[in-house]
C-alpha cells in the first residue's frame, strides 16, 4: 500500500532517505558476499572450490590450505550441541506452557531471556575456568571408565580427557541455544488453541497425552523452525566455543580431542595471517561459513513463516 | 415410558480462580435418553455448567466447586473422582470443530488407542461404526487418510462428534455445536442428535432458542448464573411460569 | 463386564498415568536444568568478579604483565566510545529503515523480502561482519582502527532496529494515521509527530535491546578495532574493549590477567543483564 500522494516535497525526500535505510540491509549481503569473495579471490584460484572443501590439509607453512577440518568441527559440535540442547528445550516450553502454575510462568520466561542476553564470551570464559577444569576431572574420566570398552561407542572416548575438547566446547553451545529453541518452541506450543487441547482433555487423555498427541504435531512446524534457527546461529557461535576447543586443524573421533571450527579458526588466526594466501584462506572458510549459516537461516524462516501462515489460518 | 434419572445436579456453586461466583445453588435433574438444552442470554453460566459435568474447570488452577453432582452413584465432584475416566464417559463438543492435527481415521480412533484398543481390525470397524453414527461415513470413507482439516465446517464437527461417540460415552454435552456452521449442516447435527439420544443423554448449550424447542425434551433457562426454570421444553415454551422465562422466550430480551 | 477385562482396562490406565508421570518430572527436570546454568554461570560471574573488582580497575590502564595492580580504564573507556559511536550510526538508520517498511513501503512485497532479509542478518555470524569489515576499513586503511569496529557493531545493530521498529509502528493504528492525514497533514508530518508518539515507548526498548546486543559482541571487534594496551580516545587507531581484553587475558598465563578478566565480565554482564531486564520490563508493562 505505497501512498502515490506525495506531492509534497518534503515528503518525498522523508520517503526517499528511509527507503535508503532500510535498502542498507539488502547492501550489507551483497556487499559482505562480494566482498568476500573478492577476497578469497587467490584461494579460489590456487585450491579451487572442491579441493578447498575437501582438504584436511591446513599448514600455513607450506602454503597449502584446506576446509575439511574446520568444516568438521563446526558441524559436529553444532549437531551434537543440538542434540543435548533440543530436548531440555522442548521439556522447559513444556513445562512453562502445560505445566508449571501461573506464578512460575514470568520467572522462568526471564530465566530462559537472560540465558539468552548473557553474551557468549562470558559462556566462553566460565567453560575455560569452570566447566573444562570439572571435565577434565570428574566428567570425562566418568565418561571413559563407562564407555571406553565398549564396541564401537568406545571410539568416542579415548585419549587423555584435558576439558580442552569436542565434549566440552558442544555442552557449552547447547547451553547456549537451549534458550533459543526453547522460546521459539514455547511460542509455538501457545499457539494451539486451547479449545482442541481441551477436546483431548475431554476424551479422557492426559497431560502428557495432550501434549503428545495434539500439542507437538500442531506447533511440529515451528518448533522445527526453531530448531534449524538455533542450527544457523550454533553454526557462527564464535567466541563460546574459542575459548575451550583448542585449536586443532585435525580430523579426530574422539569426543576428548581438539578440534577447530571456522569461527575458532577465524578467531585465532585471522589477526596473524602473515602471507597473502593465508590471509585469502580465512576470507575463503569465512565465505564458506556465510554460506551455510545463511542458507540455514533462511531454511529456517521459510519453515517459521510457514508455520506462521499456517495458524492464522 | 419409565423416565431414568442420569444426572443429579445439587446445591452446585461455581466459583471462578478470580472469586466470580458464576453458578449460584443450581438444582437440576437430566434425564436418561433425552436431550436437555440449556438457554439463556450470554453470560448467564450455561457453559459454566455444562463444564461442570466434565470438570472441565479443574484445567485451570484456583477454579472451585461447591455441592455435588451424582453420576449414577458417585459425585464427579469428588477431589478423588479419576478425571480420565469420567471424561471417557461424558463426552464433549464444543463450539468450533477441533479436529486432531492428524488423519481423518485417526481424530476418530484417538480415544480407542487412549483406552487402549490396538489392533488394525477391532479399529477399523470401530471407527467405520463411529462414522456411520455420526452420519459422516458416505463422505469420507474413500479419504480415512486424508488429513481431517481438509474437510468442511460441518463435517468437520460431525467428525469430532463421531471421535467422541466412538469411546462410548454415557453422556455427551454440546457446548453450542451449531453456532459456527451453516443451516443445512446445522440440520444435519440436529437430526443426529434425535437419533443420537436413543442410546445416550444429551446435554446441549445453546444461544438458538427456536434450536432448543425443535430438539430438546426439557429446557433449563439460566440468568446470572441461576437457573430460573427447568421443565419440559414445550412448557417452557409454551407456558412458562416465571416472568423472566417469559421475557427471553418471546424474545423481550437477550 | 468382565473382570478380566476391567483388570485389564485398569492397568492400561495405571500405565498411561506413569506415562504422564514420568513425561512431566522430565520436563519439570529440563526446567530446573536450565535454570540451574542460569545460576551457576550468573553466580560463578558474580564471586568471581566481585572478589577481583576494585577501585583501581577503573582508574587505572593495564601495566606489564606479571606487575601487580594496574586496571582497565582503556577497556571500559575504548569499549564505551565503541558502543555509542555504533549506536550512533546504527540506530538512525534501522529506525529510519523500518519507517520505511511500515509506513511507505507498507504491505509491499519489498517491504517484506527486506523484513526477512533483516531476520536472517539479526543471526548471520558477528565474526563474518568482522572479517567483511576487515576487508573495506582495516585492510586498505593497512592498521586496526576503532571507527571500524563501531561499524561492525553497527551493521549488527540495523536489522535488530529496524524490525523492531517495524514491529512497533506497525502496532500503531491505522485509524490514528486516518485521523491526522483528515487534518490535512503530509505523511512524513503524519510519521513523525503522531505515529513515532504513538511507538515511541517500543521502540526506544528496541534500541535498549540491541545495545545489549552489541555490547557484549567480541568476534567483530578482534581484527577491527582490535585492542589497545594504552589509553586512548582515537577511533583512528586500535582501541580496546572491555570484551576484547577478557578474550585476551583469559587466555594468558598471568593469574592477575585472570582476575582483572573476571572483574571486565562482571561489570558487562551486570550492565547487559539490566538493559535487558528493564527492556522485558517495559515491554510487558507496555504491551501486555
Amino acid at each position: 500500500m505505497i501512498r502515490t500522494t506525495k506531492k509534497n516535497p518534503v515528503d518525498m525526500i522523508f520517503s526517499v532517505v528511509t527507503g535508503a535505510a532500510s535498502f542498507t540491509v539488502i547492501i550489507f549481503i551483497v556487499a559482505i558476499l562480494y566482498e568476500l569473495v573478492h577476497q578469497s579471490g587467490p584461494a579460489i584460484e590456487r585450491f579451487g572450490i572442491w579441493k578447498f572443501l575437501s582438504s584436511t590439509d591446513w599448514n600455513p607453512v607450506t602454503e597449502s590450505f584446506g576446509a575439511l577440518t574446520n568444516i568438521y568441527g563446526t558441524v559436529l559440535t553444532t549437531f551434537l550441541s543440538l542434540l543435548m540442547a533440543i530436548p531440555v528445550a522442548i521439556g522447559i516450553a513444556v513445562f512453562v506452557t502445560e505445566i508449571s502454575p501461573n506464578v512460575m510462568k514470568g520467572p522462568i520466561g526471564i530465566a530462559i531471556e537472560l540465558l539468552a542476553a548473557i553474551p557468549s564470551i562470558i559462556y566462553g570464559m566460565w567453560g575455560l575456568f569452570t566447566l573444562s577444569p570439572i571435565m577434565s576431572t570428574y566428567i570425562e574420566p566418568f565418561l571413559k571408565n563407562i564407555f571406553a570398552g565398549v564396541p564401537v561407542v568406545g571410539i568416542l572416548f579415548q585419549g587423555t580427557p584435558m576439558g580442552i575438547d569436542i565434549l566440552t566446547a558442544s555442552i557449552i553451545l547447547s547451553i547456549m541455544i537451549i534458550p533459543f529453541t526453547a522460546s521459539i518452541s514455547r511460542d509455538s506450543f501457545n499457539l494451539t488453541p486451547a479449545v482442541v487441547k481441551e477436546s483431548a482433555y475431554a476424551l479422557g487423555a492426559t497431560k502428557w497425552e495432550v501434549v503428545r498427541d495434539v500439542v507437538i504435531p500442531y506447533s511440529k512446524l515451528g518448533v522445527f523452525g526453531g530448531i534449524v534457527l538455533s542450527l544457523g546461529r550454533a553454526l557462527g557461535e564464535t567466541m563460546a566455543v574459542a575459548f575451550v576447543l583448542g585449536n586443532n586443524h585435525r580430523i579426530t573421533t574422539s569426543l576428548f580431542d581438539a578440534a577447530a571450527t571456522i569461527t575458532v579458526t577465524l578467531a585465532n588466526e585471522f589477526a596473524e595471517a602473515d602471507t597473502d594466501i593465508y590471509l585469502s584462506s580465512l576470507f575463503y572458510l569465512a565465505l564458506v561459513l556465510f554460506v551455510m549459516s545463511f542458507i540455514t537461516l533462511a531454511a529456517a524462516k521459510f519453515f517459521l513463516l510457514k508455520a506462521e501462515r499456517k495458524y492464522s489460518r | 415410558m419409565l423416565e431414568q434419572i442420569e444426572l443429579r445436579v445439587k446445591g452446585l456453586n461455581f466459583y471462578y480462580s478470580g472469586g466470580i461466583h458464576a453458578l449460584k445453588q443450581i438444582n437440576l435433574q437430566i434425564h436418561s435418553n433425552q436431550v436437555t438444552a440449556l438457554i439463556g442470554p450470554s453470560g448467564c453460566g450455561k457453559t459454566t455448567l455444562l463444564r461442570c459435568f466434565n470438570r472441565m474447570h479443574d484445567l485451570y488452577p484456583g477454579n472451585r466447586y461447591e455441592g455435588a453432582i451424582h453420576f449414577v452413584k458417585d459425585d464427579i465432584l469428588s477431589p478423588d473422582v479419576d478425571l480420565i475416566s469420567l471424561r471417557s464417559r461424558i463426552g464433549m463438543v464444543f463450539q468450533k470443530p477441533t479436529p486432531f492435527p492428524m488423519s481423518i481415521f485417526d481424530n476418530i480412533a484417538y480415544g480407542l488407542k487412549l483406552k487402549g484398543t490396538k489392533k488394525r481390525a477391532d479399529l477399523s470397524e470401530l471407527v467405520e461404526k463411529a462414522l456411520h453414527h455420526a452420519a459422516l461415513w458416505d463422505e469420507v470413507k474413500d479419504k480415512l487418510n486424508a488429513s481431517a482439516y481438509d474437510l468442511s465446517g460441518g463435517q468437520q464437527q460431525r467428525l469430532v462428534i463421531a471421535r467422541a461417540l466412538a469411546v462410548k460415552p454415557e453422556v455427551l454435552l454440546f457446548d453450542e455445536p451449531t453456532s459456527a456452521l451453516d443451516p443445512i449442516s446445522t440440520a444435519k447435527i440436529e437430526e443426529l442428535m434425535e437419533k443420537l439420544k436413543k442410546e445416550i443423554t444429551i446435554i446441549i448449550v445453546t444461544h438458538n432458542m427456536q434450536q432448543a424447542a425443535r430438539i430438546s425434551d426439557r429446557t433449563g433457562f439460566m440468568m446470572l448464573g441461576e437457573l430460573i426454570e427447568f421443565d419440559r421444553t414445550d412448557k417452557i415454551f409454551t407456558a412458562p411460569s416465571e416472568k423472566l422465562t417469559e421475557d427471553y422466550v418471546t424474545g423481550r430480551f437477550g | 463386564m468382565l473382570p478380566g477385562f476391567l483388570k485389564g482396562s485398569m492397568t492400561r490406565e495405571q500405565f498411561r498415568k506413569a506415562e504422564g508421570f514420568t513425561a512431566l518430572v522430565l520436563s519439570t527436570l529440563a526446567a530446573l536444568l536450565g535454570l540451574f546454568w542460569l545460576v551457576f554461570i550468573l553466580g560463578d560471574v558474580l564471586v568471581h568478579g566481585i572478589k577481583a573488582l576494585n577501585l583501581s580497575l577503573f582508574v587505572n590502564d593495564p601495566v606489564p604483565p606479571g606487575v601487580d595492580g594496574g586496571g582497565l580504564r582503556n577497556a571500559f573507556v575504548g569499549q564505551l566510545i565503541i558502543t555509542i559511536c555504533a549506536t550512533l550510526i546504527g540506530v538512525p538508520i534501522g529506525v529510519l529503515g523500518g519507517t520505511f517498511l511500515a509506513e511507505y513501503a507498507r504491505g509491499t512485497k519489498t517491504a517484506r523480502l527486506i523484513s526477512i532479509l533483516a531476520d536472517i542478518m539479526v543471526s548471520v555470524p558477528s565474526i563474518v561482519i568482522g572479517t567483511f569489515i576487515y576487508a573495506i576499513l582495516v585492510r586498505p586503511i593497512g592498521h586496526f582502527n576503532g571507527w571500524a569496529g563501531a561499524i561492525a557493531l553497527a551493521i549488527i545493530m540495523v536489522p535488530v532496529v529496524l524490525r523492531t521498529t517495524e514491529n512497533m509502528l506497525s502496532l500503531v493504528p491505522w485509524t490514528l494515521r486516518e485521523a491526522a492525514f483528515a487534518l490535512g497533514a503530509p505523511y512524513y508530518k503524519v510519521i513523525t509527530q503522531v505515529v513515532y508518539r504513538g511507538a515511541a515507548t517500543g521502540i526506544l526498548t528496541g534500541i535498549l535491546l540491541s545495545i545489549a546486543r552489541v555490547a557484549g559482541e567480541t568476534a567483530p571487534l578482534l581484527f577491527t578495532s582490535f585492542n589497545n594496551s594504552f589509553f586512548s580516545l582515537n577511533m583512528n587507531q586500535p582501541i580496546s574493549s572491555l570484551t576484547v581484553t577478557i578474550f585476551q587475558y583469559a587466555m594468558g598465563p598471568y593469574d592477575n590477567w585472570h582476575e582483572q578478566a573476571w572483574a571486565a565480565a562482571f561489570v558487562i554482564t551486570i550492565f547487559i543483564l539490566i538493559l535487558t531486564i528493564t527492556g522485558r520490563l517495559i515491554i510487558r508493562w507496555r504491551y501486555r
